[in-house]
């Protein structure tokens, strides 16, 4: 009877208000089947302590602001400080320049999801490359 | 490590009040049932001493934003508490879309706070397999006061009743006329009732629950409140925490040990229940046998599915009584 499910949080760090790109992933990882955690907004402690007491597999940060790197990456330090870093994939979305792409992943970021994603293809991801 | 390696340490650390090793273990309940008992082994000497609260009520008229506003009073109160929210998977893909943390973000990050979504799964009742087991873990990790919000329920969908001490049923304006109030099932569960959203009236509604009321029996002579409530604005909150709070002390006057009891027979049920079901399903129903009794049913004209379900009935009838 062990039926894992894949736990999914998705989070908007800062305040930006285009919920629309966070809205529709969100559903389609509902319809792959995932268990997906509308987190909102939130700020960096906010999606770590979500992350944990939801115990994810994925955190997806959602970010139109510009303000990418400065989010990921007090998001990432505080995975890292509480011990749990490894255990969840991070995906990045919203409109993040191809060029901060390879930036990005050197911090961690399993993927990056700009303008045209397909949601099939992050689903996908998800299933092949889950850390735990 | 061994499986049971992963469980112990897991345990030695949640007895050190780590939230991740709670987290952990709530998700191995949830998703290994069969592992329970390896698990609650380390806690069988715990007090069933927090107070469980249930909040229900139809999707929409605002019970994680009550369940965060009454758990900020409480937090405020100095007291601990844990958090269940459930909310329904889709009975198509097995997902779901879990959306009641977003509207407490703002206690979250209080230590004394343990907030967890989770998916029906499946479960009927407007509630999940898991929430017993998580309850426990609550108990296990020293929280005063559990909060169980359900899925967004109907009519028919009342098992919390089962589980917690105080039931609180959330309303809104335009429930409904006389008529909706003399319906059995959810809107006779209530321990206390709350109309939410106010700032939309809701008092004709409020006055419709009193007269339902004036027609109810109560043999403990506690009569339940009717409290009207803007979750968002925080109005009326104060009042439906002491609501609780009178409740609480009536409960404890009665004597707990009634509804500590009733809980864990309700759990006990649907473990033999659950157990019972699989065993039948695997060892007697053949999917191929369902199938043609539907085939035959509908293509020799006469609609009998009862006398070839009979066969079925009689043949684990006997099985039965051989064994026994």
């Amino acid at each position: 009877m062990s039926s894992r499910k894949i736990r999914v949080l998705m989070s908007k760090p800062g305040i930006d208000g285009h919920w629309r790109g966070g809205i529709v992933v969100s559903r389609a990882i509902r319809d792959a089947g995932m268990e997906l955690i509308f987190g909102g907004f939130q700020n960096a402690k906010q999606i770590v302590e979500a992350a944990i007491q939801e115990d994810v597999d994925v955190l997806g940060l959602s970010i139109h602001s510009g303000a990418h790197f400065a989010y990921t990456k007090q998001v990432i330090d505080l995975l890292k400080e509480k011990g749990v870093f490894n255990d969840i994939l991070i995906l990045v979305g919203g409109v993040i320049p191809a060029q901060d792409f390879p930036k990005l992943k050197e911090m961690g970021v399993a993927n990056i999801y700009g303008p045209g994603s397909m949601t099939n293809d992050i689903v996908e991801f998800i299933k092949t490359h889950l850390k735990k | 490590m061994t499986n049971n390696d992963v469980i112990e340490s897991l345990i030695s650390r949640f007895k050190k009040n780590d939230k991740i090793a709670l987290a952990r273990l709530i998700t191995i309940v949830e998703n290994e049932p069969e592992k329970a008992s390896k698990i609650f082994k380390h806690f069988e000497n715990i007090k069933h001493d927090s107070y469980i609260i249930g909040l229900t009520g139809s999707p929409g008229v605002g019970k994680s934003t009550l369940t965060g506003a009454i758990a900020q009073k409480m937090l405020d109160e100095g007291k601990t508490v844990g958090i269940i929210s459930v909310d329904p998977t889709s009975p198509f893909s097995g997902g779901a879309f879990l959306g009641d943390r977003v509207r407490m973000t703002n206690i979250c990050l209080h230590p004394n706070v343990f907030m967890r979504s989770l998916a029906s799964r499946g479960y009927k009742g407007g509630i999940s397999r898991a929430v017993f087991d998580i309850t426990m873990l609550y108990e296990a990790f020293g929280m005063d006061i559990i909060i169980i919000e359900t899925v967004g329920v109907g009519q028919a969908e009342f098992d919390v009743y089962n589980l917690v001490y105080t039931v609180v049923v959330i309303l809104v304006p335009g429930y409904g006329d006389v008529i909706q109030m003399q319906k059995a099932g959810i809107i006779e569960i209530g321990d206390i009732y709350d109309v939410n959203k106010k700032d939309l009236g809701g008092e004709d509604i409020a006055v419709q629950i009193e007269m339902m009321l004036d027609d109810t029996i109560f043999q403990s002579g506690y009569r339940p409140p009717v409290v009207l409530t803007d979750a968002i604005s925080g109005e009326g909150i104060d009042e439906l925490l002491q609501c609780i709070w009178d409740h609480k002390e009536h409960v404890e006057l009665l004597g707990i040990k009634e509804k500590k009891k009733n809980r864990f027979k309700y759990k006990i049920k649907e473990l033999i229940f659950t157990k019972v079901e699989k065993l039948i399903m695997e060892n007697f129903v053949d999917e191929n046998e369902v199938n043609n009794i539907v085939k035959n049913a509908l293509e020799d004209g006469k609609f009998n599915i009862y006398s070839s379900i009979h066969k079925i009935f009689d043949k684990i009838t006997l099985e039965i009584k051989k064994n026994s």
